[in-house]
């Protein structure tokens, strides 16, 4: 999967194509390619969307929340096609709503099949293409490349009506990187695709934002969301809840104590050992009598602590089962207790 | 904040909106629409009356007495009109009456609507589907006819008094594609269904049509020409070209307004039901 060969930022700006411009990637003071400033929406009596106000930088960002927290009311306000009720959202300096000439850097994949089912893939491409208003040798170009990227350039003359669901997750992607846009709002880009074609996008996304792109991943699959990135942005009940990367948020949540697993030679003596520190609340022996779970109020004190220790007892193997997304996740939209048993 | 790699040319000068960025709307079905055999027979099959039109001039130039039985004044244009109009709207029912129901079937509204173009250009777009459509069975024909008669009978329509007849064609055309056009799209905007949508368009057109003859005849209401959009647009025929019709006994300013209004009310749904995301309340 290649990308075109598109000039370094600034090393030219040809005459005859649109001037190649640096990006002020990482100037604080530049204004974010995606920003929500009090951005409310409502459905009657309905708040989808209450007060958020939200910069996305550069780079991939996931988008979380339950079924109904407000995740696609959030994308629609992102890309447009809704207006906030109150507030403001702002999408590469000018006003998501109302700003069609924004979408020439702009691309968008939704969630929901849209296609013409009678047209091949590659006709697809290219009549978006020039929709975007490029001329017909470009838009068979970049039709090309983009069908290239997704691994779909075989089938560009199959009717879409023919494809397969996977095959048709890749088309929308395809449509929405052909006309390589600054800003991706990918709405469940994965879902429905085998698992080879899986990774293949999730590689494509993470370069997508390692080149200075804005990709928004809207998923709640969480280890694919993970697999993408640890910047993510956590909607629930309509309000962001989280937002940043998913270790420093879970190392906020101090109310959930830290779960850490250990299996050792020796558990019961590393139990021993660490009972009477003051930063673990409380322990646990799995049933295979390898493991010990430990919670602990402060983890960097007690993983300072644990060398000696779990020399000692002939520790093999340790790990924070709640220090992934998954369960940043689960403590933010429920009020429920972390697992106790070590989750493999 | 990270710092990222740009390796990607940034676009920032490119015009903010095109020109005619409806018409790649407008292009692909109509390109789609002219890979169909069926269609292209419909749309051949319209020149009948052109050609009968054409050779009743060339019949009446030979035998200037058969003009008695329809003179080749504006009358023929009128007539030749009536039955292009017709074809008119076999034409958008076949071509365009899925024009925004497939659409919004696929939920390709809404990739439409994120690309750069507004609500408007996609209106546009479709509207020239079956606009074109019309015009081509109706403005092309009238012009062609009118050619036909300025070669055939040049001393016939070379006179002042017959100078209206272009322009009538024009106007007349101009009006009833519109018209036509909108409606079609806007019931199209009703349905999800290209078929329902067809079949929606012409039931409106048939179903007013049959309560203006109950109204008209069952109830001797002359007025009730202005509940049909057909009748309606035959009134505009019959005041443009001064076809004599015994059905059409009211002034020509009232189906015009009804033509309007109907225009009106079709703009009004389309801009209801043309958004890129459904919302459920």
């Amino acid at each position: 999967m290649t990308m075109p060969a598109m000039s370094q930022a600034g090393s030219g700006a040809e005459a005859a194509t649109p001037a190649a411009v640096p990006a002020p990637a990482s100037e604080a003071s530049a204004p974010a390619p995606l920003e929500f400033v009090r951005a409310s929406r409502w459905y009657s009596q309905v708040i989808a969307l209450n007060d958020v106000s939200v910069r996305i930088p550069p780079g991939v960002t996931g988008l979380l929340g339950p079924n109904g927290a407000g995740k696609s009311t959030f994308l629609k306000l992102a890309s447009g096609q809704l207006k906030p009720s109150q507030g403001e959202v702002r999408l590469l300096g000018r006003p998501a709503w109302g700003s069609p000439e924004v979408f020439h850097r702009v691309g968008i994949c939704p969630e929901v099949d849209a296609f013409w089912e009678h047209l091949c893939g590659l006709d697809f491409l290219v009549h978006l293409l020039r929709l975007s208003g490029y001329d017909d040798q470009e838009c068979r170009h970049r039709a090309e490349n983009a069908l290239h990227q997704v691994a779909l350039l075989d089938a560009k003359h199959r009717k879409i009506g023919g494809y397969s669901k996977g095959m048709r997750q890749r088309v929308k992607l395809a449509q929405a990187i052909a006309h390589e846009p600054e800003v991706l709002l990918l709405d469940e880009p994965v879902s429905g695709m085998d698992p080879l074609n899986r990774r293949r996008v999730i590689e494509l996304v993470r370069r997508l934002g390692r080149e200075g792109r804005t990709v928004v991943v809207s998923s709640h699959i969480l280890h694919e969301v993970e697999a993408m990135t640890r910047r993510v942005l956590l909607v629930h009940n309509g309000r962001i809840q989280a937002e940043g990367d998913v270790r420093e948020i879970r190392e906020m949540m101090d109310e959930h104590p830290h779960t850490v697993a250990l299996r050792a030679r020796d558990p019961r003596r590393l139990a021993a050992a660490i009972v009477g520190w003051p930063n673990v609340l409380s322990m646990s022996f799995g049933t295979d009598g390898e493991w010990l779970t430990a919670q602990t109020a402060r983890p960097d004190e007690f993983y300072r602590s644990l060398h000696q220790p779990a020399l000692d007892a002939g520790v093999v193997e340790m790990y924070s089962p709640d220090e992934n997304l998954e369960s940043v996740f689960r403590y933010l939209t429920t009020r429920g207790t972390p697992a106790l048993e070590p989750a493999r | 904040m990270p710092i990222y790699d740009q390796g990607y040319r940034r676009y920032v000068a490119r015009s903010p909106l095109q020109r005619a960025r409806f018409w790649p709307i407008t292009r692909e079905p109509l390109r789609m629409l002219l890979l169909k055999r069926l269609f292209l027979a419909l749309l051949l099959s319209s020149l009948a009356p052109l050609v009968v039109s054409a050779l009743w001039i060339y019949i009446v130039t030979r035998y200037p007495e058969s003009g008695r039985l329809l003179p080749i004044d504006g009358q023929l244009f009128g007539e030749m009109l009536k039955y292009q109009m017709l074809f008119g709207i076999l034409l958008s029912v076949f071509g365009a009456s899925g024009s925004i129901a497939n659409d919004l079937r696929s939920g390709a509204m809404l990739v439409y609507l994120s690309r750069p173009l507004t609500k408007r250009d996609y209106l546009l777009g479709k509207l020239g589907v079956p606009l074109l459509l019309n015009l081509a069975v109706m403005l092309v024909p009238g012009l062609l006819l009118y050619l036909a008669g300025l070669g055939l009978a040049p001393e016939q329509y070379l006179r002042w008094h017959l100078a209206w007849i272009a322009p009538s064609i024009v106007a007349y055309s101009v009006a009833a594609g519109l018209a036509i056009s909108l409606l079609t799209l806007a019931v199209s905007s009703l349905s999800r269904s290209a078929r329902v949508a067809g079949i929606g368009l012409v039931a409106a057109l048939v179903g007013l049509e049959m309560t203006r003859l109950i109204l008209q005849y069952g109830f001797d209401r002359k007025e009730a020409v202005v509940v049909s959009l057909w009748a309606d647009l035959k009134a505009l025929g019959v005041a443009l070209f001064a076809v004599p019709d015994p059905q059409i006994e009211i002034s020509w300013v009232w189906p015009l307004l009804v033509l309007a209004l109907v225009s009106v009310g079709c703009l009004l749904v389309l801009r209801a039901r043309v958004r890129a995301v459904e919302i459920v309340t």
